[in-house]
């Protein structure tokens, strides 16, 4: 296997501190190095081409290129020898820049010595690389789409436009979501049903969607590209073919009435119903609980669409990417008893009074009192009922609330001036576009503010009373109101639960759904084609949602849109003959790539290639295509082979941040000892506890394990896995007589150059303390 | 303009030290504090108070060490616990009560309603019950100014035959003591 060699100078940048006829004369004589050259700049046409004319004459197989970090330039080398025939991943870098030259360049000596084990490392770990050819998939284009509000309606249009084929699966009989049941919507106070029923309409009349409403998933196999998805159609004991939507036929002899979901039970509906009259599919439903089985619909309907026999259908999908919109689910408000909801009449909630002040909604539009009926003359609304309260578990702002209140006490007061509406707020949250400036016109209406966070709602004789403490004039006041209005917080919906555990998608300490990462991915969830848009990742108001539908069908259009997928080749594969079947890699895996069902199974499709599994798996029968075990075994003897400082450490940095911080480290020119070797892995959670005993055994005084911040792991939770690693393994030390404070592991962001510098100084002072590796059992007697 | 070193200090006055106490004493939570006055309207002597247990959190948080132990707000919490049952952000207003009087009897601050609870566990520390009269004499001895309306009062007592001339004691004293010693531990 001819290895070529190339040291790179990067002008003086490498070359001003290292030596670099002693790098490329060591370098010549390390073993299957056919060639050892120095370049001005590697990474340069000229440099490139002295490289491809190298591979072409002297039958090169791999190469190691000594430069810079292969963050920076391994997709230009690997181009460059792949121009020349080699396979792109027979290249190894060594990283004498950012993590040799720039960080010691007071100490040229000892930065030559760490430069050479740094490309012996490099060497010993090219000679076992092996040709890895990136697969493609076939890939299905279809996309579904879980739930029908606004962020769902958003995406299924974008998505089917684009010419994408969609299902869009929605729990209740009609698509609409929240938004269809609200009145009009800040920050323009427009109609929501008018802007919102067109998009309705157009969903069920796009060639590309086909619409599946009153449906559950059940199940869901697969991974990106190809995913099964099962689920059942619940009966709703009408043919949808043959309903007309004329509705008062049937519901008109319909004996049974009970309260409406869609008014949230200030109106009625009757046991066979269509939800509201801009429903999309616009069919009726029979609700099973309430209907007495009278057929007196079925004699009433002129479609002769009734069908009380109609039973569940179930159906199957394959789709490439799947959206989730699930949106959210009203807290609860009678869960603070303290104010009385449930019991006391006047008590409404703020979708009750969306439902009142809706001009098609029980009462026309007009704000009454429940209790008597009457126009109401004095209504206070209460902020922050469910939100922003550790009382009932939700320590989050539910971000629309304050603009919801805003927005029906105007609409309230352009209907009834003389009307006192008071909003009692902890504060008042107006970020957004057009926001503060809504603000200000409901204070120029003439709506009351004031500054509290009511404790109480009493009823006596029956007219509702407000115990506050005005926190602005420090008075506690009670005051009699006609009405009150609980402005409830959004909580995830506890519907969506079934489809989290299906896809396995995590979540937030809020409960919502977690996403890829809180701030560059937003519309993306941890797992490959799954995409995560409106409220089921967190509150939002109406044009974000929008906009997260948006952007989820446009990263799955890019994900899709070509009919395959390439999957990068570091994924991990399983020994089938070496499987025990323990299922320890089907727990760590955070991507759920990885099933037991007689041997392990990767999906390398899921598969990111953190590694966590080959480090979990107790029999080393899953291996990695990249970042093998022989692989980093290797460079830790390559690192190991000559002792010539101390303390001489191994170190460990994952790729996502500690590595990077180690390059920053670089770039900043922050200067630290040279007593470590760094080995780069995919993931702190790579680190195989034997690669670590290694490193000891072969006369290293440290390890040290780098890992991204916790909570900030790449793959999700790879750190915490490398944790727990890491102290059992101290524990396993101490019992053995090795102090185990040799083996340490930091966290750093890729932007903490300056802490990765600080842990290592620290750790090299700690391990001066100790003494070589072995010193400490010169005390235990040999039994 | 904040000097070097100051940064996280809210104002000149502020002192630090009283702060910390507080924070250690009743928990770092009460950092938390969205001054939202739950607390307060949750209160049933909150009509007595001045300043609000509200009111009296953000002094702490200011180090405002005088105006936080020198008033009667202390003195007239109840511990019914409702300020902490219904807080949003989980904190224990009681416990911030419950620092600011530990704070006060070691400085030894003496207001009337400081002096009251003291006259008043004093007299049940030795005869495991208060006496009327002897609880008001002790009482005005402190607080001459209340004599008015104390006899008013005594007045109205006296002759429906709720006010106890002597000091009236219960059995088991000792045990009652040993209580009371082993609660101020």
């Amino acid at each position: 296997m001819p290895i070529g060699v190339y040291v790179c100078h990067c002008g003086l940048n490498i070359a001003g501190v290292l030596d670099m006829e002693e790098l490329r004369t060591f370098a010549e004589r390390l073993p299957d190095v056919v060639v050892a050259r120095d370049l001005q700049f590697s990474c340069s046409d000229i440099g490139q081409e002295q490289i491809q004319k190298d591979i072409a004459e002297l039958k090169l197989d791999r190469v190691v290129v000594a430069a810079c970090s292969p963050r920076l330039h391994e997709p230009t080398f690997r181009r460059a020898i792949s121009k020349a025939g080699l396979n792109p991943y027979m290249l190894e870098m060594a990283n004498i820049r950012e993590q040799c030259s720039w960080v010691h360049m007071d100490q040229p000596a000892m930065a030559t010595q760490k430069a050479k084990d740094l490309i012996r490392m490099a060497v010993a770990k090219a000679a076992l690389l092996s040709p890895l050819e990136p697969e493609s998939i076939p890939v299905s284009k279809d996309v579904l789409v879980v739930g029908g509000g606004v962020a769902g309606i958003a995406a299924a249009l974008d998505l089917a436009d684009a010419g994408l084929h969609v299902f869009l699966v929605e729990r209740r009989p009609t698509i609409g979501g929240y938004m269809a049941l609200l009145t009009d919507v800040f920050p323009t106070n427009d109609c929501s049903i008018c802007v919102l029923g067109p998009k309705m309409s157009e969903v069920f009349n796009h060639p590309n969607i086909a619409l599946i409403t009153y449906a559950e998933i059940l199940g869901i196999e697969g991974s990106v590209g190809n995913f099964t998805v099962t689920g059942h159609r619940r009966a709703r004991y009408v043919d949808e073919k043959l309903c007309k939507g004329c509705i008062n036929e049937c519901s008109a002899v319909c004996p049974v009435e009970v309260p409406s979901e869609y008014d949230f039970g200030i109106g009625k509906r009757k046991a066979i119903f269509v939800p509201y009259p801009q429903a999309v599919p616009l069919v009726a439903c029979v609700d099973p609980k309430a209907c007495i089985g009278c057929a007196r619909c079925v004699e009433a309907c002129p479609a002769k669409a009734v069908r009380l026999d109609q039973e569940a259908e179930t159906f199957k999908l394959n789709v490439g990417a799947i959206v989730v919109a699930t949106g959210w689910q009203p807290f609860d408000a009678a869960r603070k008893e303290e104010f009385g909801f449930g019991r006391y009449k006047d008590v409404v909630t703020t979708l009750q009074m969306e439902r009142m002040l809706n001009a098609s909604g029980p009462t026309k539009g007009e704000v009454v009192r429940p209790s008597t009926g009457q126009i109401a003359r004095s209504i206070a609304f209460l902020q922050c009922v469910g939100s922003r309260d550790a009382t009932v578990g939700n320590i989050y702002c539910s971000r629309i609330c304050c603009m919801a209140s805003l927005k029906n006490a105007q609409l309230i007061k352009e209907k009834y001036p003389d009307t006192d509406v008071t909003i009692y707020y902890i504060d008042i949250r107006a970020a957004g576009e057009g926001y503060e400036e809504f603000y200000v016109r409901a204070q120029k209406l003439g709506v009351n503010f004031v500054r509290a966070r009511v404790s109480r709602i009493d009823q006596v004789d029956g007219d509702i009373y407000l115990i506050f403490e005005d926190t602005q004039s420090c008075e506690v006041k009670r005051i009699r109101y006609d009405m009150a209005v609980l402005s409830i917080g959004l909580e995830p919906d506890q519907n969506a639960d079934v489809l989290g555990n299906l896809l396995g998608l995590s979540r937030r300490p809020d409960r919502f759904f977690e996403i890829a990462h809180p701030k560059m991915r937003p519309v993306e969830a941890h797992i490959d084609g799954v995409f995560i848009a409106g409220c089921a990742s967190g509150p939002k108001e109406i044009p974000l949602s929008i906009a997260q539908g948006s952007a989820a069908a446009a990263k799955a259009i890019k994900l899709l849109h070509g009919g395959e997928l390439e999957l990068e080749p570091t994924s991990a594969y399983v020994d089938p003959d070496l499987c025990v079947r323990c299922k320890l890699c089907v727990d760590v895996c955070p991507q759920k790539a990885i099933s037991v069902k007689s041997p392990a199974y990767v999906d390398e499709a899921a598969c990111k290639g953190c590694g966590s599994c080959a480090a979990a798996c107790p029999t080393d029968a899953i291996k990695m295509r990249l970042f093998s075990d022989k692989q980093i075994m290797a460079q830790v003897r390559a690192a190991t082979e000559e002792k010539r400082e101390f303390p001489l450490i191994v170190a460990f940095l994952c790729n996502w941040c500690s590595y990077g911080a180690a390059d920053l480290a670089g770039t900043s020119r922050i200067q630290y000892p040279t007593n470590a070797r760094n080995i780069r892995v995919m993931c702190s959670a790579r680190v195989d506890p034997s690669f670590v005993l290694e490193a000891l055994r072969r006369g290293a005084d440290g390890v040290l394990i780098a890992g991204c911040r916790l909570g900030e792991c790449h793959y999700r939770d790879g750190n915490y896995q490398a944790l727990q690693r890491v102290n059992v393994l101290k524990e396993v030390l101490g019992k053995i007589g090795i102090d185990p404070g040799r083996v340490k592991i930091v966290w750093c962001a890729a932007s903490e150059g300056e802490i990765y510098a600080k842990e290592l100084r620290e750790f090299i002072d700690e391990l001066k303390a100790m003494g070589p590796i072995g010193s400490e059992l010169k005390g235990v007697k040999k039994t | 303009m904040l000097l070097p070193g100051e940064g996280n200090k809210m104002s000149f006055d502020l002192d630090e030290g009283f702060r910390q106490t507080i924070l250690r004493m009743a928990g770092g939570e009460v950092q938390t504090c969205i001054q939202c006055g739950t607390c307060s309207a949750s209160c049933p002597t909150a009509h007595l108070m001045n300043p609000s247990i509200r009111k009296l959190i953000k002094l702490c948080l200011e180090g405002k060490r005088d105006e936080a132990l020198m008033n009667d707000t202390i003195w007239l919490c109840t511990s019914c616990l409702l300020c902490t049952v219904r807080c949003p952000r989980g904190i224990r207003p009681k416990a911030v009560v419950s620092a600011c009087k530990d704070l006060a009897e070691k400085e030894g601050i003496k207001t009337k309603d400081a002096a009251y609870e003291q006259i008043f566990s004093k007299q049940i520390r030795e005869y495991g019950r208060i006496s009327e009269l002897p609880l008001t004499g002790e009482f005005l001895l402190v607080y001459p100014q209340g004599m008015v309306q104390s006899m008013e009062m005594g007045l109205e007592l006296m002759p429906k035959g709720k006010l106890g001339l002597g000091v009236e004691k219960i059995q088991g004293r000792d045990e009652v003591k040993r209580i009371m010693e082993e609660l101020g531990k």
